[in-house]
């Protein structure tokens, strides 16, 4: 579905201030980024001159001072009108009228397989008693990279912050991440965009450079990315990092590269990039620099080498064919591996690719972890979920399936007040969150922000900790894929989990077939090995 | 001077030792062909490498000198920021990728997609180029002396290519424009520098057309 056509905008007259008195209020046309409403100079009175540009941002039903306005999805069409909907309509016109196809920001929308018919199984008398939150303890640290580098990045909460690049983020915003991180402990990553100065002192909760005043504790780590594009990319800045982490792929647009559109390209943005002020910075799909598995093993080779063996070397996958994909990050020598599914996050891709490319978060960990068992690595290389994870129930499912850590990237942006409006690539974002404007970045303070994300992580922390220690165990690491349930017979097939009621998994599982191979060769090369012992 | 062996010795054993041998005086080995990564990241000093090297010869190079009497293998250079490296040989696929500066001198000839992406390095290649040389170029000098391949300059958004021979074909962004008196005098100051016998006012020069050629 379209993003566009898909809001009915509804001013209240009786209460908006501009009907009774017009001309004393314009608050809506000023606060709106997309030119829904209009102001007439002349009379003083506003309207709505573009319903279709809506995307339900709801900015100016934060900034209204008599709510007035009400932002309601136009969902009765979608059943009523079905395939034929508004926004499929308007997609249609769209094109038509300019020869285009559309862009999307934020990711997926619309039902995809996810983690609501899983249940988590809570201890009774039959298995280990269920130990007491409120007076007991539970582990929850991650440590990536113990006996491969001389210091390993130690996550005291199973999350991470995923890459999201400055130009896609705005600087506040990436500089909340880096606090939200320090607050917590865990790490944030600087994405395919560069490194902003303050980002690496900020994430270990330092206020300054020389790092000699701590101010957020415990203090978090700081995760550089090494990708297709390697923009801001140089010896000094993968030594910055306590980890680095090479992208393969991203679950919004996987075998695509990144997209920061010429609008969100400012004279910063240019600076820590190299590309010229306004011009489309495009990632390349691909590594230019690889071209076979040798040579992704040799990458990481001279990363450890240039980083002196003193840091992990991660991967972030998108959703492909996972079991493969994971065996080709292992033998290359990845410490932890990140697979985003499909409902993963970016600030701007094609609209088809985002909603219909690529494998659901529930459907990629199976066979990674089915891989990590294969190779024998599994909870030694740790794994990292990400796509489309809300909160600390759909978390604890991802390790219980046997993940070792997730990634929060989407519900970071909405803990910093993003109300997911799909419009990241237009860089007009009303929160300051993904955009470069200076008038919309004055709404979004980096502390602020690094508070509500610590809230949030905090709060998911504790849902984990209640979670798990129903489930009878004192340490995530001990969750296991017995502590969940498939609710149907869709969720059971896909992940292998018992389904409810059965109380066993499905035949398909227990035949024990390996998922499919990659088409180039490494998964059916990995599968012999495995084979001869 | 002792000639380093670095035959049987690993990259983390080669490259320790010349971390550690590099203060002042040019640190020569030989037998370095298996090593892919040689003289990764260095920030300063000179190596003299005898024979072939391997692929990602000088990755991360941020200011070191590495000179090579003969061949070396793909990515040479990869994602380098500063200093010189000169081959005498012929460079594989993908030479002096993704660097934001430095320069590359290859004396022979050089692979498909060399300077891909190049955000300010100077890379100077006197025999022929493959295809897709100088692809989403955003910034630096790319010199051929020689031929090149299809798409050449393909999708270039900043920064100058100049060429003495031909090209199968012209990649998309590109126009030719004439030289400038500061292109001649930058041309002779490079082949001066790494006594290469050329005339600057034989060249052709190649710059985007647009600075926003994409799609979206």
């Amino acid at each position: 579905m379209s993003v566009i056509g898909a809001f009915c905008v509804t001013v209240m007259k009786d209460v908006c201030l501009n009907e009774r008195m017009p001309g004393k209020c314009a608050t809506c046309a000023q606060v709106c980024p997309h030119s829904v409403y209009a102001l007439n100079m002349e009379t003083g009175e506003m309207k709505v001159q573009n319903y279709n540009a809506c995307v339900g941002c709801r900015i100016c039903t934060e900034f209204c001072p008599t709510n007035a306005i009400r932002i309601n999805p136009a969902e009765p069409e979608h059943y009523t009108r079905y395939p034929w909907t508004l926004g499929a309509i308007e997609e249609i016109h769209y094109k038509a009228l300019t020869g285009e196809y559309l862009l999307r920001g934020f990711g997926t929308h619309g039902q995809t397989p996810n983690f609501d018919m899983i249940t988590v199984v809570p201890s009774q008398i039959a298995s280990s008693a269920p130990l007491d939150k409120y007076r007991e303890e539970c582990n929850m640290e991650v440590v990536i990279g113990e006996g491969t580098c001389q210091n390993p990045m130690t996550l005291q909460l199973p999350f991470v912050w995923p890459a999201m690049s400055f130009g896609a983020l705005s600087k506040e915003a990436k500089l909340a991440l880096a606090i939200g991180a320090a607050m917590t402990g865990i790490a944030t990553n600087t994405g395919e965009g560069g490194l902003l100065p303050e980002e690496r002192w900020y994430s270990h909760g330092y206020w300054d450079e020389a790092e000699t005043e701590h101010i957020w504790e415990p203090g978090g780590a700081l995760i550089v990315q090494w990708s297709t594009g390697r923009w801001g990319v140089s010896r000094d800045y993968v030594n910055r990092g306590d980890a680095v982490e090479v992208k393969i792929g991203q679950g919004a647009k996987p075998g695509m590269g990144g997209h920061l559109l010429g609008a969100k390209v400012t004279a910063d943005v240019s600076k820590v990039r190299g590309v010229p002020v306004g011009s489309d910075a495009l990632s390349p799909c691909r590594y230019y620099d690889v071209q076979t598995l040798d040579d992704m093993k040799h990458m990481v080779a001279f990363l450890r080498d240039v980083t002196d063996y003193r840091v992990p070397i991660l991967f972030k996958l998108g959703p492909s064919r996972p079991y493969a994909d994971v065996a080709a990050c292992i033998e290359a020598g990845a410490d932890a591996i990140s697979i985003d599914g499909m409902v993963g996050g970016t600030g701007c891709s094609p609209d088809i690719v985002t909603q219909g490319v690529g494998i659901p978060t529930i459907a990629c960990i199976p066979p990674a972890v089915q891989a990590l068992k294969d190779y024998g690595v599994h909870h030694k290389v740790k794994l990292i979920a990400l796509g489309g994870i809300r909160n600390g129930l759909d978390a604890f499912k991802c390790l219980a399936m046997g993940a070792d850590a997730v990634g929060f990237g989407s519900a970071a942006e909405i803990a910093l007040g993003c109300r997911v409006c799909y419009a990241c690539h237009k860089g007009n974002c009303p929160y300051g969150i993904t955009s470069q404007k200076e008038e919309f970045r004055a709404r979004l303070d980096p502390i602020e922000g690094g508070k509500r994300l610590a809230n949030f992580i905090h709060a998911t922390a504790e849902e984990i900790k209640i979670l798990t220690m129903l489930s009878g165990h004192g340490c995530t690491a001990e969750l296991s894929s017995e502590d969940l349930r498939a609710m149907d017979l869709n969720t059971a097939a896909m992940t292998g989990l018992k389904l409810v009621g059965y109380e066993r998994v499905l035949p398909i599982w227990e035949m024990g077939i390996r998922p499919e191979a990659a088409p180039s060769g490494n998964g059916k090369k990995h599968r012999k090995q495995v084979a001869a012992g | 001077m002792k000639i380093y062996d670095a035959q049987n010795n690993d990259l983390k054993t080669v490259n320790s030792y010349l971390k550690e041998s590099l203060n002042g005086k040019p640190v020569p080995l030989k037998n370095a062909v298996h090593l892919h990564g040689l003289a990764s990241g260095l920030q300063h000093g000179e190596v003299l490498v005898q024979g072939d090297t391997g692929d990602y010869l000088g990755v991360l190079n941020d200011g070191a000198t590495i000179h090579v009497t003969h061949d070396t293998g793909r990515y040479l250079g990869d994602n380098m920021t500063g200093g010189t490296i000169i081959i005498e040989g012929d460079a594989g696929f993908g030479a002096a990728q993704y660097c934001y500066g430095g320069t590359v001198v290859i004396r022979g000839s050089a692979g498909d997609f060399t300077a891909t992406m190049n955000k300010g390095a100077t890379i100077i290649v006197c025999g022929d180029v493959g295809s897709e040389v100088g692809t989403y170029m955003l910034k630096g000098d790319l010199i051929v002396l020689g031929n090149a391949g299809k798409n050449f300059a393909n999708y270039l958004i900043r920064g100058s290519v100049f060429i003495r021979g031909q090209w199968q074909s012209l990649g998309n962004n590109t126009r030719q424009e004439p030289l400038t008196p500061e292109d001649l005098q930058r041309l002779q100051e490079y082949f001066t520098t790494y006594q290469i016998e050329a005339d600057p006012a034989e060249f052709k020069k190649i710059v985007a057309a647009s600075e926003k050629p994409f799609y979206h």
